[in-house]
Formats: C-alpha cells, sequence, structure tokens
C-alpha cells in the first residue's frame, strides 16, 4: 500500500523470562516509516509482551529497540512518547472524569514536552491557539466534535476507543501502537475505526503497530504481519503469504477455529 | 552468642504481641478488604476495660475474660456491622478515613464512658509481670514474659486447630484465599467475615491486656503506635499470608531489642528503633502484589467486560481515586473546559450555588472578626485559618492528585519549629522564618516522596504513616528542630514598624497567608499542572504513555503540599508563641486527613471550612467538663459513618442537594426545552477563551 520508508522501529533479539516462562525469545521485529504491520498470535504467545518491552512497560533481559536511529530500551515510558509513540491501551486507560476535549489537551501538551509548569503560577498555563488548533483538527478527524466537551465516563465504548485513539494521536507521533483497538467493538465500529486509521496514515504518514484478534480489521489496516507463538516470531512477511503458511494455519488460525 | 540471646529474649513479649496485632491485620483485610487501622484503639479499649475492672474489685482473671472474650468480640462485631461491611468495595481513601477517625475516636470514647483513665498500674493476668520465675540459661525470663509468650502459644495452636480442623476454619482459609469464588461455591461470606472479625478482635483484645502490664498507666498513645509494628509485620506478610504475618511480627519484636542492644546508646539507637518499620514498609512494600492491595476482594477476577468493567466496576473499587475522582466531577479540579459545555457529568456545576453564599460568610466573618468578635473568639478564628492553611495542603495532594498522606503535620511541624528555631537562634525574622520552614518542610516532602514514587493508595498511606511516626521519634526530640517536651517558642512576627503581635493586625496577616497559599491551589488545579494532575489520578499509565513525567510531577505535589504544612504549622507556631511536638503527632495527622475528608477535598472551600470549624470545635470543648477533653475526635469519629455515604464530602453534597432543589424548582416553571445546544461550540470558545485571555480568564467557582 504505501513504499517503505527508512527503518523507523527496530527490535532485536527481544528476550523477556518471568520466572521460569520464557515470554519472548530472541523476537526481531521492525517498522519502517509509514508502514502499518500487524502483530497476531494464540493467547499467551507473547503479543502483549512484545508490545510492553517496546513501550518501555517491561525492561527485555536481553535485546535492543531503536527507534528513529536512537537506543530507546532503557529510556522511560513518557520519554518515547515525546519521541512520538502513540498508544492505545486494550483495557481503557482514561482519564477519568475528565472531557473528551482535555484528554487530547492534555496529550498534545505533554507530548510536545515544552509545558513549562511555573507558568502556571503567573497564571499563564492555558493552553496556546497552536495546540486548540491541533485539538480540534483532531477532533474533526474522528468525529468526536459534538462530543468534545463530554466527560468520557458518559461514552459508549466506541467513542471512548476513538479518544483513545485521538489522544494517541496528539503531538504528531511517527509511530501509533494499537493494542487490541477493536476488543468489545462491534462490525460497524470495527469499520468506522479501519476508516479513521487508514485515513490518518494517508494524511500523516504515521506508521502503525497493531495488535489484534480481529483478522478482518488486521487485513484491512495492515501490510506486514507477524505471527508469535510460544514467544517466538513463526512467520512474517505480506499479510496473504503468511495467512496462507500451513504452520501458521495450523498454530493460530486452527486453534482459534 | 549468649549476649545475643540477652537482647533477643526481652523482644519476645513484643514480637508475640507484633504477631498478634499482624495476623488480626491480615485476618480482616482479606476477609473484608479493609485494612483496620482502628487496631490498635480496639487493643487499648480492652485493655482499659481490663484494668478499670480491676480497679473496681474484680478478680483479675474474670477482668481478663470480660475483656478479651466479652468486650473485644463486641467492639469487632459492632464495628464490621455499622461501617466496615458497607465500605467492602469502596476507594481505599473511603475505606481508610473511618478506621483511621476510629484510631482516635474509640480510645477517647473508651475514656469518657470509663469517666478517667484507671490510676493503678496495669497488672498481669497471672503471676507477678515484673517478678523473675524462671532462667534460660542466664537469662532471667519475668513473669510478663512468660504471660505474653505463653498467651501467644496458645492463640497459635487455637488458630492452627481452627484452620486445620473445623469447617468455619476451612472457610476461613477459602475466603481469605478467594471470596469471590467462595460465594459462587455457597459459602455465605458474609458470615465468615464476621467471624473473621470477632476472631481478629479477639486478638486486638489479647494484645491490649497483655501489653498493659508493659506501662506504668494506660495511655492510649502507647497502643496506638504498636500498630505501626503490627502493619510492618502485616506487609512482611505480604497482607495474605497469616504465617508470614506471624513471622514477621515476632521478628520484629525481636529485631527492635537486638538493634537496640548492640549499637551505642544515644541517638542512632534512639533513633533506629522507631524508624524499622518505616523501613520495613519501604523494603517490603513494593513485594507486595498491586492488585492484592487495591481489591483484595479480587482472588477471582471476572474478565474486564470493556468500558463497562474498567470505567465503573473493576477500576472503581481499584483505582485509589475513585472518590477524588467523583469529587472532581463535582468540582473543581479540570481544566477550564470541563465547565464550559452544558452537557455536564452528572452534579457538575458551573458555579455552585454554595460558592456565593461561602463568600458572603467568609466576608461577614472577616469583617465580624476586626470589629466585634472577642479575642479569645478572634483567637480561635486565626487558628482555623492557621489550620486551614495545613488542610489546604491535603486538598492539593489528596483531593487533586489522589495521593494520601499520613505525615501531613510532621511537614507542619518542621515548618514551625524551623520558623521559630531561626529566629530564636539567626535572629531571622519570622516572616521570613515562616517562608524557610515552608521551603524546609518542601524538602522534606521530596524525601518522602521519593522513596515512596511507586507507592499509592494504602501502601502510600500506611509509608507515610510510618514516616510520621519516624518525624515523631527522630527528627522531633532533636534539640535544634522540636526540641523534645520543651517545645520551642516562636515570636509574632513584625514587618518593619509594623508589628503583628496584636490579635487583630494578625488575624488579617494569617487572612492574607491563606489567600496567598489559596491562589497557589486554585491556580495548580486551574493551569497545565491541574490537567496533568488530574490525567495521573485517571491513569498513571496512560498519563506516562501520553509523555508526562509522572515522577516528576509527583515529587512537586509532594514538595508543594509540605510547604503550604509547613506555612500553615508556622503561621500556627507564631500563633500560639510555642509549638512542641505533640501538637503535630502522627495522630494530628490522621485526625487532620479525616476532618478535612469529611467536610470536603474537592475544593478550597472545604480546606477553610474544615480549619474554623476544627478549631471551633476545640476551642467549644474546653468549656465543658474535662471529662469531654476527646469529645471533638469522638465526633469526627461518628461523622465517618456518614462519610462512607458521601464520600464527596459535606459541602459537595450540600452544593449537590442545593442544585437538585433548585433544578427541581425550574421544571416546574414552564420554560424552553433545554435542548442539544451544540456542546462542542461551548467548548471550543472555551478553549480559545482559556488560550486568548491568558491571565484574565473568568477563574471560575472555586471559594
Amino acid at each position: 500500500m504505501t513504499v517503505p520508508g527508512p527503518q523507523l522501529l527496530v527490535a532485536s533479539g527481544i528476550t523477556k523470562r518471568f520466572g521460569g516462562v520464557l515470554a519472548l525469545d530472541s523476537v526481531s521485529l521492525d517498522v519502517a516509516a509509514g508502514e502499518s504491520v500487524g502483530i497476531v498470535g494464540p493467547n499467551g504467545a507473547g503479543k502483549t509482551t512484545l508490545f510492553n518491552c517496546l513501550l518501555g512497560l517491561e525492561v527485555p533481559d536481553a535485546g535492543s529497540v531503536t527507534f528513529g536511529g536512537r537506543r530507546i530500551d532503557r529510556m522511560p515510558v513518557w520519554r518515547r512518547s515525546r519521541l512520538g509513540i502513540g498508544r492505545t491501551f486494550q483495557r481503557m486507560e482514561l482519564f477519568e472524569g475528565m472531557t473528551v476535549a482535555d484528554h487530547l489537551l492534555v496529550a498534545e501538551q505533554a507530548t510536545s514536552g515544552t509545558v513549562r509548569i511555573w507558568r502556571d503560577f503567573l497564571h499563564r498555563g492555558g493552553p496556546t491557539p497552536g495546540e486548540l488548533h491541533h485539538v480540534e483538527e483532531v477532533l474533526d478527524l474522528l468525529g468526536l466534535a459534538d462530543l468534545a466537551a463530554r466527560p468520557v465516563d458518559t461514552l459508549d465504548l466506541g467513542h471512548a476507543r476513538l479518544v483513545e485513539l485521538g489522544r494517541a494521536m496528539m503531538g504528531a507521533p511517527r509511530l501509533l501502537m494499537l493494542d487490541e483497538p477493536s476488543s468489545g467493538l462491534d462490525t460497524e465500529d470495527t469499520g468506522r475505526l479501519v476508516g479513521i486509521l487508514n485515513e490518518t496514515r494517508r494524511s500523516t504518514g504515521v506508521a502503525v503497530i497493531l495488535v489484534e484478534h480481529d483478522l478482518s480489521l488486521v487485513g484491512a489496516a495492515v501490510d506486514r504481519l507477524y505471527v508469535l507463538n510460544f514467544g517466538k516470531v513463526l512467520a512474517a512477511g505480506p499479510v496473504d503469504e503468511v495467512m496462507g503458511d500451513p504452520e501458521v494455519r495450523r498454530a493460530y488460525l486452527g486453534s482459534t477455529g | 552468642m549468649i549476649q545475643f540471646l540477652n537482647y533477643a529474649v526481652p523482644g519476645v513479649p513484643f514480637g508475640c504481641v507484633f504477631a498478634l496485632m499482624a495476623v488480626g491485620l491480615v485476618l480482616t483485610y482479606k476477609a473484608s478488604g479493609v485494612f483496620n487501622l482502628a487496631f490498635g484503639a480496639q487493643a487499648f479499649v480492652s485493655a482499659l476495660a481490663y484494668v478499670s475492672l480491676i480497679q473496681d474489685g474484680w478478680p483479675r482473671w474474670a477482668a481478663g475474660v470480660i475483656a478479651v472474650l466479652v468486650i473485644g468480640p463486641v467492639v469487632g462485631v459492632l464495628l464490621d456491622r455499622l461501617l466496615f461491611r458497607r465500605i467492602r468495595t469502596a476507594s481505599p481513601l473511603v475505606k481508610l478515613v473511618p478506621s483511621l477517625g476510629l484510631l482516635v475516636a474509640l480510645p477517647q470514647a473508651a475514656l469518657m464512658i470509663a469517666g478517667a483513665a484507671p490510676t493503678i498500674p496495669p497488672p498481669a493476668i497471672v503471676g507477678n509481670a515484673q517478678a523473675v520465675y524462671v532462667h534460660l540459661g542466664s537469662i532471667p525470663l519475668s513473669g510478663l514474659e512468660l504471660s505474653i509468650s505463653a498467651s501467644t502459644v496458645i492463640v497459635v495452636l487455637g488458630l492452627v486447630v481452627l484452620f486445620r480442623f473445623t469447617p468455619v476454619g476451612l472457610e476461613m482459609r477459602a475466603v481469605v484465599e478467594s471470596p469471590r469464588m467462595t460465594e459462587l461455591a455457597g459459602v455465605n461470606s458474609g458470615r465468615v467475615s464476621a467471624f473473621a472479625w470477632i476472631l481478629s478482635s479477639v486478638m486486638a483484645a489479647l494484645a491490649g491486656v497483655l501489653l498493659a502490664p508493659l506501662y506504668s498507666q494506660l495511655d492510649p498513645q502507647n497502643f496506638t503506635v504498636l500498630l505501626v509494628w503490627g502493619v510492618a509485620g502485616a506487609v512482611i506478610g505480604r497482607f495474605a499470608s497469616l504465617p508470614l504475618a506471624f513471622v514477621g511480627g515476632l521478628g520484629l519484636g525481636v529485631a527492635q531489642e537486638v538493634i537496640a542492644g548492640y549499637l551505642p546508646a544515644g541517638v542512632i539507637a534512639n533513633g533506629l528503633r522507631p524508624s524499622l518499620p518505616f523501613v520495613v514498609l519501604l523494603v517490603f512494600l513494593p513485594f507486595v502484589r498491586q492488585r492484592q492491595i487495591e481489591d483484595p476482594l479480587a482472588g477471582c477476577d471476572p474478565p474486564p467486560t470493556a468500558l463497562e468493567g474498567t470505567a465503573t466496576g473493576y477500576r472503581a473499587a481499584s483505582t485509589l481515586t475513585a472518590t477524588a475522582g467523583r469529587v472532581s466531577a463535582v468540582g473543581v479540579w479540570h481544566g477550564r473546559l470541563a465547565r464550559t459545555g452544558p452537557d455536564r457529568a452528572p452534579g457538575l456545576l458551573a458555579r455552585r450555588p454554595t460558592a456565593t453564599l461561602a463568600w458572603a460568610v467568609a466576608i461577614i466573618a472577616g469583617v465580624s472578626a476586626v470589629t466585634w468578635i472577642p479575642p479569645d473568639w478572634l483567637l480561635t478564628m486565626t487558628q482555623g485559618i492557621a489550620f486551614a492553611v495545613i488542610f489546604l495542603s491535603l486538598t492539593l495532594l489528596t483531593g487533586m492528585t489522589g495521593q494520601i498522606s499520613l505525615c501531613q503535620a510532621s511537614f507542619a511541624g518542621l515548618g514551625g519549629f524551623m520558623a521559630g528555631q531561626l529566629a530564636n537562634n539567626f535572629g531571622l525574622p519570622v516572616g521570613l522564618g515562616m517562608v524557610a520552614g515552608g521551603l524546609l518542610a518542601a524538602l522534606l516532602g521530596v524525601v518522602v516522596a521519593v522513596p515512596t514514587l511507586h507507592l499509592a493508595g494504602l501502601p502510600l498511606a500506611l509509608a507515610t504513616l510510618a514516616f510520621a511516626l519516624l518525624a515523631d521519634n527522630v527528627l522531633f526530640p532533636n534539640s535544634w528542630i522540636g526540641n523534645g517536651a520543651g517545645g520551642v517558642t516562636v515570636p509574632r512576627p513584625s514587618a518593619g514598624p509594623v508589628s503583628f503581635a496584636a490579635p487583630k493586625p494578625f488575624f488579617l496577616l494569617s487572612v492574607v497567608v491563606l489567600a496567598i497559599s489559596a491562589g497557589v491551589v486554585k491556580l495548580v488545579a486551574d493551569g497545565t499542572m491541574g490537567r496533568y494532575l488530574a490525567a495521573i489520578r485517571g491513569s498513571e499509565l496512560a498519563s506516562s504513555a501520553v509523555g508526562i513525567d509522572v515522577y516528576r510531577l509527583r515529587i512537586l505535589v509532594f514538595a508543594l503540599s509540605a510547604a503550604l504544612a509547613g506555612v500553615g504549622g508556622a503561621l500556627y507556631g507564631t500563633l500560639e508563641g510555642s509549638l512542641s511536638p505533640d501538637d503535630f503527632n502522627y495522630q494530628i495527622s490522621a485526625v487532620l486527613l479525616v476532618v478535612v475528608a469529611i467536610v470536603g477535598l474537592g475544593s478550597i472551600a472545604g480546606a477553610v471550612v474544615s480549619g474554623v470549624v476544627y478549631a471551633t470545635l476545640q476551642q467549644a470543648v474546653t468549656t465543658l467538663p474535662g471529662r469531654f477533653a476527646g469529645l471533638v475526635a469522638v465526633l469526627f469519629g461518628l461523622a465517618t459513618l456518614s462519610y462512607t455515604r458521601h464520600p464527596e464530602g459535606f459541602l459537595d453534597y450540600l452544593g449537590a442537594r442545593t442544585q437538585q432543589v433548585v433544578a427541581r424548582r425550574r421544571s416546574r416553571t414552564p420554560a424552553g426545552g433545554r435542548g442539544g445546544s451544540p456542546p462542542v461550540d461551548a467548548a471550543v470558545a472555551g478553549l480559545a477563551g482559556a488560550a486568548t485571555s491568558g491571565g484574565s480568564a473568568p477563574v471560575g467557582d472555586g471559594t
């Protein structure tokens, strides 16, 4: 779909143990700028652990992660975010009680890292017109403009997922990492999500890593696919090719029907 | 070796008592989800009953039986039925506040009922406490040591038999393992948890009665202080394992005597012993699985049902700030956006009807203060203002950020002491001393915040509680800080020719200090920092994922809050003229949190009202007979009963009710339907307004 650009994220030899369990066994993965990559695999295959290692929530026992040519595997989560990695959560992690627009504004300000907190004490801590403009843009893109002032607690799941996506998109990230964005959504909501995702990629050229169970979403939104099983990369390549691989069918598709 | 035993053996009775406490704490925690900080108070109540009965001429064994097997369980069952059963799945703050209230209120209530503390030295149940009965090698064993150890062995054997060989013991083990699964298997976990309460209350009572002879006079302080050792034992047991908790408590008892024995007497030994629980908490708390702490009832959690489950069910029970979150939905602590749209969260008021009222009351009170109020009541009002500044520190830390601190009084004390010390020893003007006190308190805040960065909810509360005790025992007795029992004198400030020594000028000065403090809190709440803090409270994980440096902000807020408390403490110090460590001990920290939580953590008005009410009540109590000295503590202890129903606090509850009444009246008058006006315009307009107007944006509704 997109012409692959230079390497954006390169993870090599990621290994992670939990006690006696080898959750990740020397997993390597790379994402080019603007590319969309899917990670699939049966439950317990190590998808989430890999995700967490890339994001900094887990420290891998071995291996390295570089982003835009910089080693990031010892960086705290918030610093990786400021480098341009946005993420969503499989289990919603919204800021309870805050409005939709506030979610985006917080993300916009925090990601840029230019906010100086002491300005608050001079009563100059308000958002800049530029920041507000970005918030409005993303609200429009997601079709959330009508809900901007709603506290997120009052949203239905489909819209809540969109708020998470929007929050991850603030600050013009170079990579979006989406953890099962369709879980709990019906087909209509999932379709809308795919539409927004593809639209975003076309307009901003952001790269995407998608961990997903819903194969129709994977097929519609992903250029390349990694299949994990028992902490190892079972297969990697273009979607059609990987789906046709008999070993993959046995390990993954066979087990889920 | 003999020397080691010489030091270790005297620690065994302490260890036994700590172990009983730790086991009792874990038992109720696992069976009912509440970490019962009132445990130490229960121990005191039984000890008081025991000694009082003996003073009335009862035989010692009968008094012991009544105190341990009747009074203990009755108190426990009452607590379970009236209070703790109702808050099993509430947020950590809602669970903590009642038990803190009771920790202070129960002993005072018991003393009020008993009339006065007994005057006789507490005797042991059997034998003579001090007499030496046997020698273990060359180590003498007193009656007290023997009786405590023997009773503990009997209790442990009883527990083993109960858990191994009886049906109710089996059920209890199952409930401790997983209440939900046990319920699914057809066991009434409510009944089992009631039994757990009885059992743990008996242990509290036994600990109290066994311990009483150690002291020449019964004092609630001695018993509540011991609680922290029990807490440390429970943490070693990871809040989950009864045997580990027992071993932990026993080990701590022995360790503290050994430390005291081997190290040279003086500051190090005196300091190390009381700091042991704090160190243990810091070392062991990270090993406790967070899930277990947040929701001990989650032995087998149902799978998350997407947002519904996350937003309300599991998270409501588990996030430390479920209440604070609700408070914020009602109130102040959002970016300007929250207030601009017409389609707000239920109960979120653009302008609280109470805000105008609060301003009116404040102005009337201020004018009255400088015109006709008699001097002693003016003094009370000024005290209230000093306390309001300290309460504001909790509004910032607990109300806005959701972090529970039980060492705010320590910060306040340090601020006050330092203002006095700098004035007395270096001739620094007190006004500057207050600022310096605030800065030093901020430094102490950083010292507390850094090792507790990974903690939240109950563990953070326990760690700060242990730190408060550490401050009481190690920092404040130093001659260059709190000067022990002697205290520190703090002169009244003066600015050039203007002296603030007289009541009225000092009152005005206090109002200015309060206004500045409130302004700081308001600016933080309305600015970027407030928005970040709201985000962190909502989800620490997602906050760092969008690029917020969560740890840095936490340290900053802790420092800011400590500084406010320090300034408030210094203000209180110059008002009173002198401060002693008892003015700001760990119990005061607990009382402060309880009071402001009940009145309202969600607004600046809440802090101010808390200060005035607290000072006024304390002043009012002095007009009553001495028997009622503890009445304020008892009143707030009772108020926690209603707090569990309205965790948003009294003020916000009042505001919401007023709003309801107004809305009902309005709905009766025919008016244009409130059709769906496009909220986005309002929101974006609000955003734009906030951005362009900058400094002149409406400050909002806080009072």
